[in-house]
């Protein structure tokens, strides 16, 4: 259909026609991918955007025909300069990887060889041009790593991968990638790994590339403001079926479809109104190993009708050439009205049934001063033997913060800026160095276990992983009621509570039968929420709490969190690199930078007028989902420095676009300003 | 504004469609859990029974538990019975695997001898499974100058060659069953520890044993509750393929007079009173040899199919 209007426009690059691939698995046969059909056209970047399970990678692999040996393909065919990449030999296809098709991966650690440096594994990758001399091969190998911005390529290019870091791993990737000259250019999450100042600079990077070397780019990526940022053409699929295909500015202006439209209204970075309620996609994405009837998304749909359970949905065209597939748009079930304009809300926000927070009481529940960890870089004795007067570096240095009851704090910082340090330190389970942690009034750091324990039940953590932090070989039930029997808490009956905490976070009960690895990301979150609340505790510190989940879901979990809060007076203090997130959940933010805080204040006044320059570097560089609103430049440059050499004055006059002398020599001090505002910062923006 | 904490916000109080706000499928009932878990659990089964390794492994193993413990049954003599007058007879009828030097039946001695492997096996393998779980996960979750003492007495008696560590001990306590199975546990120890040491030790700084330390589980409960369930599962396969071993320390021990004492018939001391008379009645050894190569490779083939089975990345790929 749509196949047919795009032939005609010129230069299609890369076809793919209804490809449907199976995955033979123990639950039986998922049909991961169905009749997927969209052109790449050349020269421009094409983005495949969609939720965990939507077979976006699916579609990347099977370009390569580097799929999972369970995987097999049904049909369909996928043309790339016209020949068909199913039906090709080994040794063609093996000619077009790399040479003509190259990839980015999503992180930069795994996908290079850590015992070859950088030299041979580029010259590897030119093993087939016999032509070349070794010296043509490592000046052009050179030339790229000066393309992708490495400072100094020609002594970087013979270092090792782990003597880069995140970022640079990925420029040499990237550099990796484009080598050979590839046509097509694939890229799965390439800024996942990465935080949000260096997430800036790789799309900068990209940007520049592609109109340099007029690449054409696959992308892969759930993030929608990545996808904003980079792409011309985006298709958005769902439970491996193609949903909607068009430009960007249709996509993220005129979305035509329903699961378009809620993805983009869940996207806590679009939400312009700060309010603790996101709005959500109710249900979870539908069983692929069971047959599908009518259309994918209706499970989950707002605007469902009864037909959409049963009848295939029609494909509206665009006369662009993109497309839609919705009962809304097209035949006898259209609906003029739709779609809304686009500030009307299709989906349901998370109202509930508690309608305001409490105001914040004036006794802190946690009150931490001038907190100081420090890690041990070398042994005493080596130490002595090199003449290292001072073998520790400073994860947590002098920080201050504190969370009332019924508040929520977020403290906000990039990898490596000790942010997780600091909430481990608070609850004991990392031995602190100076400074003093006080919990209602009482001073608990480095107190004993023995001690701290009956603490413990008043302040819970949830951890990163959702999955990875429930012991692996516990039932759901078993895990929700592990704190009281931790404690010891007597006269409850185990399976009744266990059934009120599962209530509580909303895990139906047949789910307490279940075991981790058979739960999804978002039900793992709900367990360790629920876990988490066992034991009705005061402060809750939650380590990134909407890492691993979907957009559609992590609305769901920080609803379940803000309810929580307004029902018992919970204070919370919310550790993430992930700030559009924060900005709707916390009262207060903090901002962290190598292990310092930087900035402290209301989360709306950090957002519109940020002090520190790092803090505004934080808010511009996170990419919006909206092609108008691209990144025009990149306001930090460089990396987060290590911890091992700190700078000498403000930590980041290195990087800083401000810095003046004065910064470089002398560290600037906290500073609290009248509004209640602190920074440290010797020329702050406002 | 608060609501009774027993009480979750209810569907009903939002005026929206009757979505399941749970954010799960509606169709996962509690059956069709159930259904799935059992349906896995028959996908491993299948894959236990379609490989020959393992139903040949299966078989042999069983073969070896049922002769051991019902030799009376399967006997045909007693075991020690003197017949001087068939001595050193070839198989017949009555003796269906011959005869040794002093006319005792040799197929009724194999059963019992296979009583002493079984015996030997059983005890030693579960006694220095257990105690290598437990020196295992306290060598990985304790403190730094533990796990170095542990391994520097792993590593030790590693280094000490069986064989002369047996010589030594019985030179000084005179041989005897006991003996052996203190030689059996005592060498492998330090296998099942070093298993269980470096699979605690990727475990000790996962999120969820962080998570246990945050909830105030004690390190009891975090090593008994979490950690072992995790780590007990390499220990069973690396049992199941220690096994062999064990029945052949057992049976060279006794092959060279320092095991099983006679007349207690035992798989060594059939091939040893054997091997004296091989050039009059090859048969005893060829006999006494059968059992030990079968029950060797049934464990062996059984360990390395449940390993496939439970452990799929160390497999061949599909």
């Amino acid at each position: 259909m749509m196949a047919k209007d795009m032939e005609t426009a010129p230069e299609t690059l890369l076809d793919i026609r209804n490809l449907s691939v199976d995955f033979r698995t123990a639950r039986g046969r998922v049909k991961a991918l169905r009749d997927i059909t969209f052109p790449v056209r050349k020269g421009r970047i094409m983005g495949i955007v969609g939720e965990s399970g939507s077979g976006k990678s699916t579609v990347l692999w099977s370009i390569l025909g580097l799929l999972a040996g369970n995987a097999e393909v049904m049909g369909g065919e996928i043309l790339f300069q016209d020949d068909d990449m199913l039906r090709k030999g080994p040794t063609a296809m093996r000619a077009t990887r790399g040479e003509d098709i190259s990839v980015v991966f999503q992180d930069p650690m795994t996908s290079q060889i850590p015992v070859l440096n950088y030299a041979r594994q580029m010259f590897d990758i030119l093993y087939r041009r016999r032509n070349m001399s070794k010296s043509e091969k490592r000046k052009a190998a050179v030339e790229m790593m000066r393309k992708v911005g490495i400072p100094d390529p020609d002594s970087r290019i013979d270092q090792y991968p782990h003597h880069f870091s995140g970022g640079m791993r990925q420029r040499a990737g990237i550099a990796m990638a484009l080598l050979t000259g590839p046509k097509l250019l694939l890229a799965d999450e390439p800024t996942t790994a990465l935080d949000v100042t260096m997430e800036a600079q790789i799309i900068n990077l990209l940007r520049e590339l592609q109109s340099d070397l007029e690449a054409t780019i696959v992308l892969v990526s759930h993030n929608l403001g990545l996808i904003a940022e980079l792409c011309d053409d985006v298709v958005v699929m769902y439970a491996g079926e193609v949903v909607e295909v068009g430009t960007v500015h249709e996509i993220f202006h005129n979305a035509q479809h329903p699961y378009t439209r809620a993805l983009l209204e869940c996207d806590p970075a679009r939400i312009t109104d700060v309010s603790s309620k996101l709005p959500v996609i109710p249900g979870d994405i539908p069983d692929l190993t069971k047959p599908q009837m009518g259309c994918i998304f209706a499970s989950r749909c707002q605007r469902r009708m009864p037909e959409c359970r049963t009848i295939e949905p029609p494909t509206a065209m665009r006369p662009s050439g993109g497309y839609a597939n919705c009962h809304l748009l097209e035949g006898p079930l259209r609906d003029p009205d739709w779609p809304p304009p686009l500030d009307v809300l299709t989906v349901r926000s998370g109202e509930s049934a508690v309608a305001e927070k409490k105001a914040p009481d004036g006794t802190p529940l946690l009150e931490v001063e001038n907190l100081n960890v420090r890690f041990r870089t070398l042994g005493p004795v080596k130490a002595r033997l090199r003449g290292v007067a001072d073998p520790f570096v400073d994860a947590v240095l002098d920080v201050s913060i504190k969370v009332r009851p019924g508040e929520t704090v977020g403290l906000v910082g990039e990898s490596g800026s000790g942010k997780t340090t600091l909430g481990r330190t608070i609850l004991n389970l990392q031995h602190a160095d100076g400074g003093s942690v006080k919990f209602e009034g009482q001073e608990i750091s480095n107190m004993p276990e023995a001690r701290f324990k009956p603490l413990r039940r008043d302040m819970a953590m949830m951890f990163q992983d959702p999955i990875g932090s429930l012991s692996p070989r516990k039932s759901v039930r078993a895990l929700i009621t592990e704190p009281l029997q931790v404690h010891g808490v007597k006269g409850v009956d185990l399976d009744r509570e266990a059934e009120r905490l599962a209530d509580m976070v909303r895990l139906p009960k047949p789910f307490l039968t279940r075991y981790p690895h058979e739960l999804s990301g978002g039900q793992a979150r709900r367990v360790g929420v629920a876990r988490a609340l066992a034991l009705n505790p005061k402060l809750i510190i939650a380590d990134e709490p909407t890492a691993g989940l979907d957009v559609s879901v992590q609305g769901e979990v920080l609803n379940l969190m803000a309810d929580l809060q307004a029902e018992h007076g919970l204070g919370y203090l919310i550790i993430t690199h992930n700030l559009p997130v924060v900005r709707h959940i916390s009262d207060r933010i903090a901002i962290m930078y190598l292990g310092r805080i930087v900035e402290e204040g209301r989360a709306s006044e950090i957002f519109s007028k940020p002090l520190h320059p790092y803090t505004q570097a934080l808010v511009e560089g996170v990419p919006q989902p909206d092609p108008d609103k691209r990144l025009t430049h990149v306001a930090v440059k460089g990396e987060v420095p290590s911890l091992l050499n700190r700078p000498k004055g403000c930590d980041f006059a290195t990087r800083c676009p401000y810095a003046q002398d004065k910064c470089r020599a002398e560290k600037p001090a906290h500073e609290l300003r009248p509004d209640g505002r602190s920074h440290a910062c010797f020329f702050p923006l406002h | 504004m608060s609501v009774k904490p027993s009480e979750p916000p209810s569907e009903k109080d939002v005026g929206e469609p009757p979505i399941d706000s749970s954010g799960l499928p509606e169709h996962a009932s509690a059956e069709e859990m159930r259904e799935s878990a059992a349906r896995e659990r028959r996908e491993k089964l299948k894959m236990f029974l379609t490989n020959w390794q393992g139903v040949t492994g299966l078989i042999l193993v069983i073969l070896f538990f049922v002769t051991a413990i019902f030799a009376p049954v399967f006997a045909t003599h007693d075991p020690n019975a003197l017949d001087i007058p068939a001595r050193l007879s070839y198989p017949t009828l009555d003796h269906i695997a011959g005869t040794d030097q002093l006319g005792r039946d040799t197929y009724s001695r194999i059963l019992y001898g296979g009583r002493v492997a079984l015996k030997v096996a059983a005890i030693g393998v579960s006694i220095s499974l257990v105690v290598g779980l437990i020196l295992g996960m306290i060598a990985g979750f304790g403190p730094r100058w533990l796990d170095n003492l542990l391994l520097l007495i792993f590593d030790t008696v590693r280094a000490f060659p069986t064989i002369v560590l047996a010589l030594a001990t019985v030179a000084l306590t005179g041989p005897s069953l006991a003996i052996v199975l203190t030689i059996v546990i005592v060498t492998s120890i330090p296998q099942y520890a070093r298993v269980a040491r470096t699979a605690t030790m990727t475990l000790r700084n996962t999120d969820f044993i962080m998570a246990e330390r945050s909830l105030g589980a004690s390190t009891g409960r975090i090593l008994m509750h979490h950690i072992m369930p995790n780590v007990v599962g390499p220990l069973l396969i690396l049992a199941a393929m220690d096994v062999p071993v064990v029945v052949t320390v057992e049976a060279g021990l006794s092959f060279i007079g320092l095991g099983v004492l006679p007349p207690t018939a035992s798989w060594g001391t059939i091939l040893n009173e054997g091997y004296l008379v091989i050039r009059d009645t090859p048969w005893m050894v060829v006999a006494g040899g059968i059992p030990l190569i079968l029950t060797t490779l049934g464990f062996t083939f059984l360990g390395e199919a449940l390993r496939d089975v439970f452990d799929p990345r160390m497999g061949k790929g599909r």
